[in-house]
């Protein structure tokens, strides 16, 4: 009864509070199908037995606007590859500074790709994920400030980003690794005219992550035993620097849609590749039902740890071969062929065909194809 | 026979939904700026957000769906509804920008439009009245 009275008297002043602030509720959901062609593959999470929980999520988010160009909004996702637990992927308060000029402090996304900030978004792009080979950086988010500045250049509308802060989750795509991303700072630069977008951006981060104990690894004890602490380095992350370059574009005219993205991400010091990666798309829009083929490929190689070493004795000439066996291991070649439909069937829902073809270049044992329907909404 | 007088009956809906009545962009009696249709376009898409005499833009929109929204989304947006709707889902969610505010009826804009100097909406051309100044019809 008194929790009761409590309750009722915490609506009560919220009700008269003068100060009370409009709550704007929105969100997304993708409930997302699919399953590869061949009972032997698996591709993106999905394997020959169809399922629908791996690529779908369910999203929240609350605005509020507190004038004097504030706000505050969050937003909760959860993701049915992380068992459905809710997670806060945005949480920030915005300040328009100017019309020109806004601030975002606290969480938000890395802008590293053309479709990152709306990257759960489906409903907001043809494919049912935009592509994976491209889309691979194992972190969306970072904890920091952003300043958006948009202006003209010309004939264009142009925005400015800058972001600076860090991020220190641990990363799912790697087992859960403990990793530390600090001095994260970055640039882009997105120009639009009518039907045309270019995008720009660049990003640079200090990294520790935590891959086991190197003690456990006889390349990082054997280069520390043979007095080369500077080769056994290129085994741990500590206090590497990764760097991340974007370029992209969009034509939208008329009916056709074409976007590319070219991406290359380098990662000195650390056993993980370097990585190259573009994919180009093509789409025909037909009144609600959109088309579209996209060709992608992934190359990643990682320089020798080892040149510039001399095999002056036994010893070193076997670590130096069994460190190249390791850095060459690292070399991946794949490509691979996305056709797709996205039927806008209601007035905020799309369904959404899917089938990829992947092919990894160095071992064919890889290829497989992989069928996905969606339906994608927001709200 | 059926089928072609099921042609017709269909060619005549396409027509007569295409050919309802012309939209309005209208803004304040006071409003002496020159907006161009590429402004017009960019003010409702949230890139403009002044006027020419660097005075802050209100735009208001007509609720979803509603006949003069669909033809001006058509016709001077150039976009259909799911793709405004797409254009302002990346928005929304990523901390970019809000659509404009949704008012609900011809007349409640245009009495919006007449008492806010700033404002710019669009309404069926047959409701238009000598309370705000069309700038174009589309």
């Amino acid at each position: 009864m008194k929790r009761k009275i409590k309750v009722i008297s915490l609506f009560g002043v919220l009700a008269i509070s003068p100060v009370q602030a409009e709550v704007a509720l929105n969100g997304f959901a993708n409930i997302v199908a699919g399953t590869t062609t061949s009972s032997d593959e698996s591709l993106y999470g999905f394997s020959d037995k169809i399922d629908f929980k791996n690529g779908s999520l369910f999203a929240l988010q609350a605005t509020s606007d507190l004038g004097e160009g504030l706000g505050v909004t969050a937003q909760i996702i959860s993701r049915g590859e992380n068992e459905w637990d809710p997670e806060f992927e945005w949480a920030y308060v915005s300040y328009d500074a100017t019309d020109e000029l806004r601030f975002l402090v606290g969480r938000q996304r890395v802008p590293f790709y053309m479709y990152s900030d709306f990257i759960d978004v489906s409903y907001a792009y043809p494919w049912i994920t935009p592509p994976e080979g491209v889309y691979s950086v194992p972190f969306d988010s970072f904890d920091g400030i952003g300043a958006l500045y948009s202006s003209s250049l010309g004939e264009f509308d142009t925005t400015l980003q800058f972001i600076y802060g860090g991020n220190s989750d641990d990363l799912a795509a790697l087992g859960d690794a403990p990793a530390d991303f600090e001095d994260l700072m970055g640039l882009s630069l997105t120009l639009n005219r009518d039907w045309l977008t270019l995008r720009a951006g660049y990003i640079q981060t200090n990294m520790n992550i935590y891959l086991g104990d190197p003690q456990d690894n006889p390349l990082y004890t054997g280069w520390n035993a043979l007095g080369h602490p500077e080769v056994a380095s290129n085994f741990v992350i500590e206090d590497d620097t990764g760097d991340f370059i974007e370029l992209g574009f969009q034509v939208d005219y008329e009916n056709i849609i074409v976007t590319g993205e070219y991406t290359s991400l380098t990662l000195d010091n650390t056993p993980i590749a370097d990585a190259d990666s573009y994919y180009i798309m093509a789409g025909y829009r037909f009144d609600s039902i959109l088309v579209h083929v996209t060709y992608g490929v992934d190359e990643d190689s990682k320089d020798s740890f080892t040149s510039g070493i001399p095999a002056d004795s036994l010893p070193v000439a076997g670590l130096i071969a069994a460190t190249n066996v390791f850095t060459e291991s690292l070399t991946e070649e794949s490509s691979y062929y996305t056709m797709g439909l996205r039927w806008d069937f209601h007035d905020s829902s799309a369904l959404k065909f899917e089938y990829t073809s992947y092919s990894d270049d160095l071992n064919s044992n890889a290829d497989a194809g992989l069928f996905r329907t969606a339906i994608v909404t927001v709200f | 026979m059926k089928y072609i007088s099921y042609v017709l009956l269909v060619t005549a809906l396409v027509f007569s939904s295409g050919s309802y009545a012309d939209v309005a962009v209208i803004v304040n009696t006071a409003n002496g700026n020159a907006i161009s249709d590429n402004d017009i376009s960019r003010l409702f898409l949230g890139k403009l957000k002044k006027f020419g005499n660097g005075e802050s833009a209100t735009p208001v929109n007509s609720k979803a769906s509603s006949a003069a929204r669909v033809e001006f989304e058509e016709k001077v947006l150039k976009k259909s509804s799911s793709q405004i709707k797409a254009y302002w889902s990346k928005r929304i969610f990523s901390g970019k920008g809000k659509p404009p505010k949704e008012v609900d009826g011809d007349a409640a804009i245009i009495a919006f439009i007449a008492s806010n100097p700033g404002a710019v909406g669009y309404v069926s051309s047959a409701n238009v009245n000598d309370t705000v100044k069309v700038i174009k019809t589309f």
